[in-house]
């Protein structure tokens, strides 16, 4: 594999030799031993490895607890295990397994993930015994409490064999598909839509991200890989029973060894798996078949001491966050200056010619009311392309909840949004993404950065809208990053960023995106002025580049410096639409900030 | 028609049973908002504690209620102080569901290595003789845990309500912030919150035991059906809970004839998981279940 590969899974040489040692290592140990012991360790530890990397693609990246994944595990054997009697070898019944898998995942998740945390693994469970419970009912196709035997035909194609080794490759392999499987999307741009939707939902649909679209390919995945190795299972043990394959103890196994080693990194589930497993197996061996129910124990009890005392797991205590490594070329600022004249929206050579165009989005007659509160009333909007819009108006008056129907994250009760994509047509969008996709991109007024990633990860989120290979996100981020002041901050966690750094943080993010359309939600809210005056200059040059910008702001020093256009809300009514200076002279806007004595006092 | 209000009148006792070890889970998770993954096993401690004082002293299961409650206090508050305070400010929810899941796994299979896989019977002292009322037959045992089941919510609710404590918890559970500018211990709340919780379990034990034989997975059969329970209630409520119990009690005895007896589980949970999904906050819940 050359380095250009490697970085693709996010591994550096040294890493890389590392993981291939250990690899090498599960699959040479019992070669060499050729023990029945050490064969059945090893194995034991393959298929725990592979079914816990595969669950960490929902449970860890996509950040949804399933605690039912013995569902797909027990459909892959079932399916497999059904189909051999009529003469159909497992190593098809495999793929049908995990296609069958793939679509009930899909069917069950849907509805559930609207659900959060616990009540995600409620329902989860909730399903697989009701699954559990209909596999004991339909005893004429499950064999019900007693069980089915696997018709023993020894040979590769029906993955039976007298020996161990054979079942070891197999399982080894099943191991090495999930680990590239889940390596893949970590490092791709579908692993940081996941982690994106997991670590800020709100914010990651406004950066363009179908959050339900990833989440479900995720869980079919994750429920592929599952069910592959319940069928190699189900043949290793050519017995399937109800009890054994819809197990809600397996399913919590899985899960725990994921979170023992890392929760949501590419190799702690294997680690998890190897720390725990051989430690039980000799455990029991040493103390024999009598101690039943040690195993569980321990598996319990190191949980609740990896929870307390290392909770980021084996992976977080050891290697404390790795961060991707930059890439060669981008490392140097200068080589970025260097092709900077290349890029759109240099600041050094601002687009002089401004004018303001035609309508680019339209808002009319728009209603919401949540209960009997009414939030807008009869809302009628029109931004023109290219002209800075600014919104006043006292705290309460709607405007972030203009902001979120015109961006897709509330819908009207009444009204429509119509905007104009880059052909020109008018279209209304239905969703937060759907806008971001057609070039409406939004801050929040309450920051949300995707706190588990560096800053230049959290604007490769947005840079990924436009460009889908990872290197290319990379500079575009990069570039973003060094506009937006927050080059020196690139690799630091996006948590520990200052305030101001995370509400220009926002702002590159959703620039990453290359928005036609701009909608600033209070950006300037608690900074000091030296933060104030580069914000201004910011958003000049944003303008300058083209961009429409839509802002919501309380610091008039920068409203009226910014908008060509000025419009006050007011108990959910447009009370005044106009240039800066005359608005901020209208009787009706100063009596809705200051009172009706003022007013007068002006006049 | 008459085997239908028997099955009504079973559906209510069991109701009860399902109320009396409901209420320390909804308890727990409406004023910590902890959702506990070990609650079962909570109830598997007290059984086992219950048999074994039992039969080695040869007292009526009743007499024991007070040790055994006090047992459970001990217990929660152990749990509450040393895994679970520890984690309160955690970023994730993932870490206090493992934390209550892995102790889950290990008291389970701790009484595996104990006790063996073996079901174990607790002396009923006459709590499993039935009384006759007209053409109706009920158990004087569940007749016991339906009384004390309507008992506990209400104390419970007098306790909430009217203590200093009781106030104090309340308040905690409102905005724990906020709770502690007005001079409020959190910590200490939710560990004296934690080991009611465990204490309640601990009262549904010793009922629940001259019934019901113990093993190491008995909380498990009970628990999932104390979270249907509970979500259908509203995670958080003790009427709910109480009104859900009787509920799926009915749908319980109810399904199981009707039905099949073995489908009746289906039902219940086609029951969990549609609540869960259209109205995750339950009957009388908090209006936060989705969060």
């Amino acid at each position: 594999m050359n380095d250009g590969k490697l970085a693709a899974f996010g591994l550096d040489k040294r890493s890389a030799i590392l993981v291939a040692l250990l690899l090498a290592a599960i699959l040479a140990i019992p070669l060499g031993v050729r023990s029945d012991f050490v064969f059945h360790i090893f194995i034991t530890i393959c298929l725990y490895g592979a079914l816990s990397t595969a669950w960490n693609i929902v449970g860890g990246f996509a950040g949804q607890l399933s605690l039912g994944h013995a569902i797909f595990y027990g459909l892959g054997a079932y399916t497999a295990g059904l189909l051999v009697p009529y003469g159909i070898s497992p190593w098809f019944g495999m793929f049908a397994g995990a296609a069958l898998s793939a679509v009930v995942a899909v069917l069950i998740s849907v509805p559930c993930f609207r659900l959060r945390g616990p009540f995600f693994a409620l329902a989860t469970i909730a399903f697989l015994e009701v699954v559990f419970q209909l596999a004991l009912h339909f005893k004429g196709i499950t064999g019900g409490a007693v069980g089915l035997m696997v018709p023993l035909q020894i040979g590769w194609e029906w993955m039976i064999f007298r020996e161990r080794e054979p079942s070891l490759l197999i399982a080894f392999g099943l191991l090495l598909l999930t680990l590239l499987v889940a390596g893949w999307i970590r490092h791709s741009r579908f692993g940081y839509y996941l982690i994106a939707t997991r670590e800020r939902e709100p914010a990651a649909q406004a950066a363009g991200i179908d959050s339900l679209k990833v989440r479900l390919w995720a869980v079919a995945i994750s429920a592929a890989l599952t069910s592959m190795v319940g069928t190699f299972h189900g043949m290793y043990l050519t017995f399937i029973e109800p009890e054994a394959m819809f197990s809600l103890t397996l399913s919590i196994q899985i899960a725990m060894f994921a979170l023992i080693g890392g929760i949501g990194t590419v190799l702690g589930p294997l680690l998890g798996t190897l720390l725990v497993v051989p430690l039980t197996e000799l455990a029991r061996g040493w103390l024999g078949a009598s101690a039943i129910g040690l195993h569980g124990f321990i598996y319990g009890t190191v949980l609740v001491l990896i929870v307390l005392f290392m909770p980021d797991g084996l992976v977080g205590f050891f290697t404390r966050k790795t961060h991707p490594r930059p890439d060669e070329a981008a490392a140097q600022p200068g080589a970025l200056q260097a092709s900077a004249g290349a890029l759109v929206h240099d600041p050094a050579e601002p687009v002089e010619t401004r004018a303001i165009g035609e309508p680019i989005l339209v808002a009319e007659k728009l209603n919401k009311a949540f209960g009997g509160l009414r939030v807008a009333q009869d809302l009628d909007l029109s931004v023109q392309q290219g002209e800075v819009l600014g919104i006043i108006g006292p705290n309460g008056a709607g405007k972030t909840t203009l902001f979120n129907m015109l961006s897709g994250f509330l819908p009207p009760d009444s009204g429509v949004v119509r905007v104009r994509d880059r052909s020109g047509q008018w279209v209304t969008p239905t969703s937060p993404h759907e806008y971001a996709r057609i070039g409406v991109g939004r801050t929040f007024q309450i920051v949300q950065p995707f706190a588990a990633m560096t800053v230049l990860e959290n604007i490769m989120v947005g840079a990924f809208h436009h460009h889908a290979s990872r290197k290319e996100a990379r500079e575009k981020a990069l570039e973003v990053a060094e506009r937006m002041g927050l080059w020196a901050q690139r690799d630091m966690e996006a948590r520990n960023l200052t305030i101001g750094g995370q509400k220009r943080l926002e702002v590159a993010r959703v620039m990453a995106t290359e928005p036609r359309i701009l909608l600033l939600d209070e950006v300037m809210a608690g900074l000091n002025q030296t933060d104030v005056r580069q914000a201004i200059t910011l958003i000049e040059k944003i303008r300058d580049a083209g961009v429409t910008v839509i802002a919501i702001e309380h610091v008039m020093q920068a409203i009226m410096a910014l908008s060509d256009r000025v419009v006050v809300l007011n108990s959910a009514r447009l009370l005044a639409n106009g240039k800066p200076e005359d608005v901020v002279r209208d009787p009706a806007v100063i009596e809705a900030y200051l009172g009706e004595e003022f007013v007068h006092a002006a006049a | 028609m008459t085997v239908f209000w028997q099955l009504v009148l079973n559906g209510l006792m069991l109701g009860g049973l399902f109320a009396i070890i409901s209420v320390g889970l909804t308890l727990i998770f409406g004023i910590i908002r902890l959702v506990n993954f070990a609650h079962g096993e909570l109830l598997m401690v007290g059984m086992y504690a219950t048999f074994l004082l039992t039969t080695q002293l040869g007292v009526h299961p009743y007499a024991l209620a007070p040790p055994v409650v006090l047992l459970l206090f001990v217990v929660g508050v152990l749990i509450q102080r040393f895994i679970l305070q520890p984690l309160l400010e955690a970023r994730d929810h993932h870490v206090q569901i493992f934390a209550t899941v892995g102790l889950s796994t290990a008291l389970i299979n701790l009484a595996l290595l104990l006790f063996g896989a073996d079901i174990h019977s607790t002396p009923a002292y006459g709590a499993r003789t039935s009384l006759t009322l007209g053409p109706f037959r009920i158990l004087t045992g569940h007749v016991v845990m339906f009384v004390a089941g309507i008992l506990v919510v209400a104390g419970l609710h007098v306790f909430l309500q009217r203590t200093y404590l009781g106030r104090a918890i309340r308040a905690t559970a409102q905005h724990r912030h906020a709770a502690q500018l007005m001079g409020i211990d959190i910590n200490r709340i939710y560990i004296i919150t934690f080991g009611i919780g465990a204490a309640c379990v601990g009262l549904a034990a010793t009922l629940v035991a001259p019934m019901y034989p113990v093993s190491p997975t008995v909380g498990t059969y009970f628990v999932l059906t104390a979270f249907v329970v509970v979500v259908l209630g509203g995670m958080g409520s003790l009427h709910g809970a109480f009104i859900g119990a009787l509920i799926i009690g009915l749908v319980d005895s109810l399904s199981g004839y009707y039905i099949a007896p073995d489908l009746k589980e289906v039902v219940i949970f086609a029951i969990f998981i549609l609540i869960l999904l259209v109205r995750p906050t339950g009957l009388f819940g908090l209006g936060r279940g989705s969060e």
